[in-house]
């Protein structure tokens, strides 16, 4: 995954923060602990967002926190808590990232990514076994995905749909009164994330000659396309009735979403001013 | 219109890759973005497009419909796809649209509405725009785009109350820290 589904922290007041920081530090250790130390490294914030929504959703409190030092921060202590949701959402970063890492293989021959996919296959199989169908549906998903792009498929939606589905087979977490709802959540969520990366990796692939979806679009009207998506991403997720963790939750999908765009439009800008210098 | 295997300077019998590679190969030259918006490398990048989807075309991934047999429309096809899309059958109703060669401004509508209908959101709106600029004084062509686009509107603004994230040059280091703050934790 991408690492888009973030807080933007500077409004979030000072609980809120430690709040949120503590579910992703909990969602690290509980990796740590049931897949190994290496497994830590792959993590994002867009699983600690699924930690957040599903606990809402099934009204799950926090069963355990505390404090801890880490190997980032020796020196100090800080908070982490979790509950039983952390255990699914580090399952699935685990099935997330070893097809990632197999599908960098596929893409630029990096003996890296094939290295990292090997180390994880252990944990890999571990975890398909529990979740045998979702592994073979993400399996199909990705490879739906690796045909479009090796065909070149120039409409975004296409791509777009498949990817969405793989997120949201992710927020159906088990199969209750909830799982539709939240299934076209995570579909309309996992539509946005992979247009966003082609939006942001537009013109690097351009100029790299790589594929993406969103070469065909013209640039002036990425974001409007954009905004639609959150709005009907937004619109499913009225309908799952959040009360639990409202304000940060909406926070990460009314702002936080758009962090890593503002961030290289800046930047864009910035390099463009440079030139005209 | 110049043959699509010229205008990408591929052989008939290329293989999808060796078009897709073409393709992106002349994207790289010729894309307005890429050159400031030129307006000589815009003709030729819309040349390329058209050259692209005319070899394309057919592929039903690529328009998000099943391509049937090509044939021109008839007012009775459009009355069965507006059929169809009454009673929700949108997929039906894009089997239909996917068999029609002549693409009308009409068509560019009822294949909006219809891909709206099974959520391809990029194409529905692509398919409105194309039928707003093919026929600007259609009242129902410009409902369907207003549509289309109010929910981006409705989202956008909310998010601007949310905080507009206009002071990037902190945000950008302070995110940063947060991020490596927690990137090893455990």
């Amino acid at each position: 995954m991408f690492g888009y589904v973030t807080a933007n922290s500077e409004k979030l007041n000072e609980e809120q923060e430690r709040y949120y920081r503590a579910c992703y530090c909990g969602l690290c250790r509980t990796l740590g602990k049931e897949h190994g130390a290496k497994s830590r490294i792959t993590l994002n914030y867009d699983m600690t967002f699924l930690v957040l929504v599903l606990s809402s959703v099934y009204n799950i409190k926090v069963v355990e926190k505390g404090q801890e030092r880490c190997i980032a921060h020796p020196l100090s202590k800080h908070d982490y808590w979790y509950n039983n949701i952390t255990k699914y959402a580090g399952d699935m970063n685990i099935l997330l990232t070893y097809f990632n890492f197999l599908d960098d293989w596929k893409d630029d021959k990096s003996l890296i990514s094939l290295a990292e996919a090997k180390v994880y296959k252990k944990e890999f199989n571990q975890v398909s076994k529990k979740y045998p169908e979702k592994s073979e549906y993400i399996k199909g998903k990705l490879k739906e995905l690796s045909i479009m792009e090796k065909k070149g498929i120039m409409n975004p939606d296409m791509p777009g749909n498949s990817f969405g589905d793989i997120l949201g087979e992710v927020f159906a977490f088990k199969d209750d009164e909830n799982i539709d709802n939240l299934r076209e959540f995570g579909k309309a969520l996992g539509k946005f994330i992979y247009i966003l990366d082609a939006v942001l990796d537009f013109k690097d692939d351009l100029k790299k000659e790589r594929y993406n979806p969103m070469i065909r679009t013209p640039s002036n009207i990425h974001k409007d396309i954009l905004n639609i998506l959150m709005g009907d991403c937004t619109q499913k997720y009225e309908s799952l009735n959040i009360k639990k963790d409202k304000e940060l939750i909406e926070n990460i999908l009314y702002s936080g979403v758009w962090i890593k765009y503002k961030i290289k439009k800046a930047k864009e800008k910035e390099s463009d001013n440079e030139r005209s210098l | 219109m110049r043959d699509p295997y010229e205008v990408l300077g591929v052989a008939k019998n290329a293989s999808d890759e060796e078009i897709s590679k073409a393709y992106r190969k002349l994207a790289k030259k010729y894309h307005p973005d890429l050159n400031n918006g030129d307006a000589n490398s815009t003709k030729r990048m819309s040349e390329i497009n058209n050259a692209y989807e005319t070899i394309k075309n057919g592929t039903p991934y690529e328009q998000g419909y099943y391509a049937g047999y090509n044939r021109n429309n008839s007012f009775s096809d459009f009355e069965a796809v507006k059929r169809y899309i009454s009673v929700g059958q949108y997929i039906q109703a894009l089997n239909i649209l996917g068999s029609i060669n002549n693409k009308t401004s009409q068509w560019y509508y009822y294949s909006s509405v219809a891909n709206a209908g099974v959520g391809n959101r990029i194409t529905a709106l692509n398919h409105a725009q194309t039928a707003v600029n093919m026929d600007p004084y259609n009242q129902e062509y410009k409902r369907i785009l207003n549509v289309l686009q109010n929910g981006g509107r409705t989202y956008q603004q909310r998010s601007q109350s949310f905080g507009g994230l206009e002071d990037i040059g902190t945000m950008c280091v302070r995110f940063a820290l947060l991020n490596m703050f927690c990137c090893w934790c455990c």
